[in-house]
């Protein structure tokens, strides 16, 4: 299989926190890459290094926040952002790479207009007049399902609900032609029927424009729909990585199988949950070794002592863990037959 | 150390006239709560609307099963727990509890005996607890409150008792909340509500601020008090997998109502109304092999001030007829146990 050049290639990222209590490891050498037109999740929970890792990519980190260089390398395009100055830097986020974030309450300005904030942006990026820039807008609004476009574009953020809100975002980032959409928790502020229609929007601009995405998420259940491959996030750094199907099937990291099994399923009925003991890792003072020895069942003696190796177990999977060959943590047959007998007749109904 | 019930005021004749097999334990019959929109200028503020938060909900509990709350935000999930516990005072209908009437007039007495027994976990806990204060003051209240005659050695005994069993150790009861983690201080909202030893307690999105891994942590302690402690829980949540997991019957809302009520296996097999059949097909399962015909809702949900007429789903659903913008229907028993407000449900 000949290996496609990604548009996103993050290579041994550390980045810092300079804090008053302490140096804050947020990033430990992070290795991930998204290809050209493929949407890909980043997973984990709070305070594994999601976040930081979508700042550190557009270089918007606040000011106590380094990232060490060397090692650290980001390659976009063939192009090291890092070596990148300020001002050329500033043509990349939005025209490259555009993106939205996880409160649409908070990401638009209250005091102006819509078509004024999306103007605004267009105008920045492309050689445009204001009357041009106005019609982009309108046009992208209604390929992200506004109704009455071409008015309500001069209505204010706050005469729009939460989901009409996070599609006005998704409008003006993709109005920028980006080739690279971070969609940083864009439905966790949303409720179900809502998140469903924002995904479904997603889902169909990336299809149709042919974006690379990638789509930082704690929910499991969203990941699974939109992303063909996953990067695992814990205590940051990446414990796994590989295409959805395989990971969610048969995981090799004891972490990525303890959070399935964490997670309450609609297809099962009630059990006791398998829970992963203790709470994530504080990283101005993380655990040696490997991050999550203190949490593994599997825990060894080298855990504790040395940092696992970044390995790829198979053409396209990678793996952060001393025991993955020894551990056998396939999600039993019985269960996925059970899970596909469900899914079927979910979809009769 | 002495039993609660020497603590005890009254007798306990108050409760003599309910049967456990017969009646609910709890049961709200046409509960309503409006809050008023006033508009306001210089010299005079009038009243020009209504936000219905809660309109018109009957649901009961029945000892020791869990029933799940369950309904996108702004449908009066909270809002409904708020008035069972008489923090807030309904605008029409009633709750009773064992078979009284909690907004009748009672005595001091009587009201404390009955909001002993019924507590609450709230949904956020950073908010939810007094920064200023020990974890050992914040649990010791409600014995300063309902037992103030109990010698101070025997108030913290307790406190140490209830500390164990929410999983903390007694070092912990010299902290202040802000040395804990958002787990332990979930576990420390639940020990407060457990303090009083009730029968029920409404748990408001208990484990929606916590990470997956915590969160399982916090759903098998939950259940393991409900069998130690015979407990009955209302358990409010979005998340229909976590309703799923913890719930004997479900209940799902919107608008202020109750849509469709029955037990947990039925709902989720033969669901019945189009908003709970719409609700079910829109979570994203963690599983990459399922795909699903998704039934994607038009539009939002429209808000309390402007209720829909007749039935407050009509504008997005797409087996809406004539008779549905005209009429509430009524939530009428389908089959034994399960419970639809809808003029068309799928049976």
């Amino acid at each position: 299989m000949k290996k496609i050049e990604p548009i996103l290639d993050v290579k041994n990222l550390y980045t810092r926190f300079y804090t008053e209590s302490g140096v804050v490891e947020a990033l430990d050498g992070v290795n991930f890459d998204v290809g050209y037109g493929e949407p890909v999740g980043i997973v984990g929970e709070s305070g594994c290094g999601k976040t930081v890792t979508s700042h550190s990519v557009l270089r918007i980190l606040p000011k106590n926040g380094r990232i060490l260089q060397p090692p650290s390398e980001i390659y976009y395009k063939g192009v090291n952002l890092l070596d990148l100055t300020d001002e050329q830097m500033r043509h990349v986020r939005g025209k490259e790479a555009a993106m939205i974030f996880q409160d649409p309450m908070t990401s638009l300005n209250p005091i102006f207009k819509i078509s004024d904030q999306m103007i605004e942006v267009i105008q920045l990026h492309r050689k445009v007049n204001k009357n041009e820039a106005r019609d982009i807008a309108i046009e992208m609004m209604e390929a992200v399902g506004i109704p009455d476009s071409a008015e309500r574009i001069d209505n204010y953020p706050h005469q729009f609900s939460g989901g009409m809100r996070q599609r006005i975002l998704i409008a003006r980032a993709l109005a920028l032609q980006p080739s690279l959409l971070i969609a940083d928790e864009p439905t966790t502020a949303l409720d179900v029927t809502i998140q469903a229609q924002v995904l479904e929007i997603i889902k169909e601009m990336q299809k149709q424009f042919g974006l690379a995405l990638m789509l930082i998420t704690h929910n499991l259940g969203v990941v699974a729909e939109i992303t063909k491959r996953v990067h695992i996030f814990y205590g940051g750094r990446v414990v796994e990585s590989g295409p959805t199907e395989e990971i969610f099937v048969n995981p090799f990291h004891p972490y990525t199988k303890a959070l399935f099994d964490s997670i309450p399923s609609l297809e099962q009925d009630k059990t006791r949950l398998a829970t992963i003991p203790g709470t994530v890792p504080q990283l101005i003072n993380p655990p040696q070794g490997c991050r999550f020895h203190p949490r593994c069942k599997y825990a060894t003696e080298i855990c504790r002592r040395a940092r696992p190796p970044d390995m790829w177990v198979t053409e396209t999977r990678r793996v952060q863990c001393h025991h993955w060959e020894e551990l056998d943590l396939t999600i039993d047959k019985e269960k996925v037959k059970e899970v596909r007998k469900t899914a079927v007749s979910v979809e009769g109904v | 150390m002495r039993s609660f019930e020497e603590y005890e005021v009254i007798d306990t004749d108050l409760f003599s006239a309910w049967d456990p097999n017969k009646f609910p334990i709890l049961e709200t019959k046409n509960l309503k709560k409006w809050f008023p929109v006033a508009e306001q200028s210089l010299l005079y503020s009038k009243t020009v609307n209504f936000i219905k938060a809660v309109d018109g909900v009957n649901l009961f509990l029945n000892k020791g099963e869990t029933l799940g709350l369950v309904g996108e935000s702004g449908c009066g999930k909270s809002t409904t727990s708020k008035t069972i516990i008489k923090l807030e005072e309904p605008t029409e209908g009633s709750v009773y509890f064992k078979g009284i009437d909690m907004f009748q007039p009672m005595t001091r007495v009587e009201e404390l005996a009955i909001k002993r027994q019924i507590q609450m976990v709230f949904q956020d806990p950073y908010a939810s607890l007094n920064p200023r204060r020990m974890v050992l003051d914040i649990i010791k209240e409600p014995f300063d409150i309902h037992f103030a005659d109990m010698p101070y050695e025997e108030k913290e005994a307790r406190v140490l008792e209830i500390l164990s069993k929410v999983g903390l150790e007694d070092y912990h009861a010299l902290r202040y909340p802000h040395e804990f983690s958002g787990g332990q201080r979930q576990r420390i909202g639940i020990a407060r509500a457990l303090a009083m030893n009730p029968e029920v307690i409404l748990l408001d999105e208990p484990v929606s601020a916590l990470d997956v891994s915590v969160q399982a942590q916090i759903l098998n302690l939950l259940h393991d008090l409900q069998i130690d402690f015979k407990l009955t829980y209302m358990f409010i949540a979005h998340d229909l997998s976590v309703i799923k997991h913890v719930s004997d019957r479900v209940a799902v809302m919107y608008l202020g109502k109750i849509m469709e009520m029955a037990p947990t296996g039925e709902l989720f097999r033969n669901t019945a109304h189009p908003y709970t059949i719409a609700l079910l097909s829109a979570i994203p399962r963690p599983d990459p092999r399922i795909k699903m015909d998704r039934i994607i809702l038009e539009g939002d949900p429209p808000s309390p001030i402007n209720t829909p007429s007749g039935c407050p789903f009509h504008p997005r659903c797409w087996k809406a007829k004539e008779v549905c913008s005209q009429k509430q229907p009524p939530l009428e028993e389908v089959k034994p146990n399960h419970y639809v407000s809808c003029w068309f449900p799928e049976i």
